[in-house]
């Protein structure tokens, strides 16, 4: 008389290995705000660099010592290369059980998706197949008009939103994966759609929406305070019609805004150099970000190669970084320091000098407005329940937003 | 319906999760594997068993230990998360 | 704090340190530029290092160089008035005519050192100070650390004897960490500055050799941080900073050259070193160490000093209790 219910939101983020393939540079998309400066056709990764990096990898399990495992897919868009993903993941499975390798035992294939192919036999084959082990998100900015303003097909024709492409596909995806939680990316132009945005995810039934800022510098002025109006419009819909319950927004998180200590508090945000990319070339990265691709104005960070390894000098630098050795004097003295973040890859590409010890601090206005409707979000919410007498309930039942790996 | 009737420790949580794991694993490597690769096979043939065995073992033991609350129609849950135990009754009224 | 104007005299200046001058073609500072180094040392209340070619200068800029105090650095050849002479060869080294005044310098690869180490034991009675800069440190195996390691107390026994015969050598390798309390390292691009021929400022004359098409992997080796005409520019000044060196900061080696030359080749970042760099400086601490103890059975000696033992020899291991 058991069964098991698999109820975890993380599923071991804290303790996997995230090793990355990017199997493709190609995209069926042009957003306007990918970070993917160099995308292009002819970048595919093809199956005896996989096949070397796999190999590499559980060659050398002293390296990797992590209990577990997250093999991530991403590109462009990875679904186009889903044949050679195929046979990654049976290499792999079958690797790790030959070689008795310790992450048999826990491992998940993670994708991060358009969604345009999800529908797709060869993708829903793979899903089949793989089902117990699969992580996959799929990307949708919110309302048709906000998706569409930035995720659009790629070609030099008439500008076309994808939004019709992707959402015909969401129902088969929560379907299969009821839990299933959407990344959106907030640049200047999104501000207004934000409230908008959230709650249609929320109608379409997508009960986590990870949202955050770009980290680019690409913030007009004023953008602070239409962003604060939007959350707190938002804070308002999300707590006047009981949302709260069903659903978490990442923009509303109760531990942030604070003031940090140097020394307890003293970790890094960012997992690059925990993490590892490999690209077509067979080429390791300490993080996608820092593969050329990723980058506007610096050399690409490469630790090693599939032929000679990973050079560990090179991994250094990410693995003793801490927070406030490479943040300014500002952000160390911030009064709402937490929850402030920051991508290690960004941080390079903006620095002065090749340098990961830089803090880019373009997102500081647009982080302070959002721990002022967080607040206002939290102080409301909280008088609400506890009027109702449901504050403690509420405090055991409340979902938490699964935290990002990077 | 829903009840939890008890929690088990960080390390019987683990346990558990791996055995989990091991047995998903299993499954979905048995639908790649063909007789061809005869040894391999061979393995995973006894591993499955084996796992099946340890799985039934460890909610046994535990069982035993703890003294959970039982119903004909029920079945017992574990939230990975927070190690508790629930009792599920399936009966439909 | 900028303490240190190292000037470069000439393109085929030779190197103290552990990066390699392979420039051959003289190309002598101007004169104009050597006298607005020195002015600009005085305003800025700089120590000046003159740093020597292997020829003799002009006496137009022995002159100059004479109205400053300052440190002259000369290859061997060129050790008449030197305050510290450098030895590329270990020949040169066997028929040194020592003189107590001069601290010396010798740069070896690791081969010649592991092969020729027993040459400077004679050596240690000659001479005040020897620096040994290991030119190739980033090349160290696991095998080599443990021969350094068996080097050292070889070489530590006759530094032993010295002391014991009232002749307290200073060898940097052994001897630096016995009387050091905090982090002396060299500092480039926080306590030092190099004025280079091209009327420059750099991190480090290495900085400055480096091939302009050089690049260890995140673009140019080369770079200067500001010129004679508008001064310094330091990008990330910060990261030249001790305190900017998570790896380092807590450590206690003390004598670790802390190189950003190395740091930048090796691992991308002038505040990281590489794995090498920090077991090679650890193997000499703990040298220091075991040496510190065996003089200690002489007599008294430097009471107020303690150095701890440790259980590692890369503090990236211990990072997390940093």
């Amino acid at each position: 008389m058991y069964s098991i219910k698999e109820n975890q939101t993380t599923w071991k983020s804290d303790v996997a290995k995230n090793i990355t393939f990017i199997v493709t540079k190609d995209c069926q998309l042009a957003c306007k705000y990918c970070y993917l400066v160099g995308k292009n056709e002819k970048e595919r990764m093809s199956w005896e660099v996989a096949k070397a990096a796999i190999d590499y990898i559980l060659d050398n399990e002293q390296d990797f010592k992590e209990a577990s495992v997250v093999w991530d897919f991403i590109g462009g868009e990875p679904f186009l290369e889903i044949e050679l993903i195929d046979k990654i993941c049976d290499y792999i499975k079958l690797e790790m059980y030959r070689r008795n390798h310790h992450w048999f035992d826990s491992y998940r294939f993670s994708f991060s998706t358009n969604g345009i192919n999800y529908h797709t036999d060869k993708v829903q084959d793979f899903i089949k197949k793989n089902r117990e082990h699969l992580s996959i998100g799929i990307t949708i900015d919110g309302t048709e008009k906000k998706h569409d303003l930035n995720r659009i097909w790629k070609g030099d024709g008439q500008e076309q939103g994808s939004y019709k492409d992707v959402v015909k596909n969401i129902p088969l995806w929560l379907e299969q994966f009821p839990n299933g939680g959407t990344k959106v990316t907030i640049s200047s132009a999104d501000i207004p759609y934000i409230k908008e945005s959230v709650l249609h995810l929320f109608d379409l039934n997508i009960h986590e929406v990870n949202i955050n800022c770009v980290f680019e510098d690409v913030w007009n002025e004023g953008d602070d305070v239409l962003f604060e109006e939007q959350l707190m419009q938002l804070a308002d819909a999300i707590i006047n019609n009981d949302l709260y319950k069903e659903n978490v927004c990442s923009f509303f998180t109760e531990q942030m805004g604070k003031p940090m200590d140097c020394v307890l508090e003293n970790g890094n945000w960012c997992g690059a150099g925990r993490m590892l990319s490999i690209d077509a070339a067979g080429n390791f990265y300490p993080c996608t970000r820092f593969a050329q691709y990723s980058l506007r104005d610096k050399k690409a960070w490469i630790v090693g190669n599939i032929h000679e390894g990973i050079d560990k000098n090179k991994l250094r630098p990410f693995l003793t970084l801490d927070r406030c050795t490479q943040s300014t004097q500002e952000c160390i003295d911030c009064e709402v320091a937490s929850g402030c973040a920051w991508c290690q890859g960004e941080n390079y590409d903006a620095a002065e000098t090749p340098t990961v010890y830089q803090r880019a601090t373009a997102i500081c206005k647009m982080h302070k407005a959002r721990v002022r409707a967080n607040n206002y979000y939290w102080n409301k919410l909280f008088r609400k329940l506890e009027l109702e007498g449901k504050r403690e309930e509420f405090e055991q039942n409340k979902k938490s937003v699964t935290p990002e790996i990077c | 319906m829903k009840k939890l009737v008890g929690q088990v420790t960080e390390a019987e949580r683990d346990e558990i999760q791996r055995l989990f794991e091991r047995r998903n694993g299993l499954n979905e490597l048995a639908r790649i594997l063909t007789a061809d690769n005869a040894e391999l096979y061979e393995k995973l043939v006894k591993d499955l068993g084996e796992t099946g065995t340890k799985f039934q073992n460890w909610w046994d033991t535990m069982a035993t230990k703890y003294n959970w609350e039982s119903t004909l129609n029920g079945n017992w849950e574990i939230n990975f998360d927070s190690c508790e135990i629930y009792l599920v009754d399936n009966t439909i009224n | 704090m900028l303490q240190y104007l190292i000037i470069h005299l000439d393109d085929t200046s030779v190197s103290y340190c552990h990066y390699d001058n392979s420039k051959k073609e003289q190309n002598l500072i101007s004169l104009d530029d050597l006298k607005a180094g020195i002015l600009y040392a005085m305003k800025e209340n700089l120590m000046i290092q003159m740093v020597y070619p292997d020829y003799q200068l002009p006496k137009e800029y022995e002159a100059t160089i004479e109205t400053i105090d300052h440190v002259k650095i000369k290859p061997i050849s060129q050790s008449i008035n030197a305050n510290v002479v450098v030895i590329d060869s270990w020949s040169d080294l066997e028929s040194l005519n020592a003189d107590k005044e001069i601290a010396y310098v010798l740069r070896t690869d690791k081969a010649s050192f592991f092969e020729w180490y027993s040459r400077l034991l004679p050596i240690l009675e000659e001479v005040s100070r020897l620096n040994v800069v290991i030119k190739d440190i980033e090349t160290f195996t696991d095998d080599d650390f443990a021969k350094y390691k068996t080097i050292l107390g070889e070489i530590a026994s006759k530094v032993k004897d010295c002391y014991e015969n009232n002749h307290a050598v200073q060898l940097n390798l052994l001897t630096d960490r016995m009387m050091l309390d905090k982090m002396n390292n060299c500092n480039a691009g926080w306590e030092s500055v190099t004025l280079a021929p091209d009327s420059r400022f750099y991190v480090c004359p290495a900085f400055y050799l480096a091939d302009k098409y050089e690049d260890f992997g995140l673009g140019k080796a080369k770079y200067s941080i500001g010129d004679l005409k508008n001064g310094l520019d330091i990008k990330n000044p910060q990261l030249y900073r001790l305190d900017h060196a998570p790896l380092c900061r807590k450590c206690d080696a003390y004598q670790c050259r802390r190189c950003v030359w190395l740091n930048r080749k090796t691992t991308y970042e002038i505040n990281t070193p590489s794995h090498e760099q920090c077991v090679v400086a650890l193997i000499e601490r703990n040298a220091s160490r075991d040496l510190l103890a065996s003089i200690r059975t002489l007599g008294t000696f430097l009471p107020d000093k303690e150095i701890k033992e440790i259980d590692y020899l890369d503090p990236f291991v211990v990072k997390e209790e940093y």
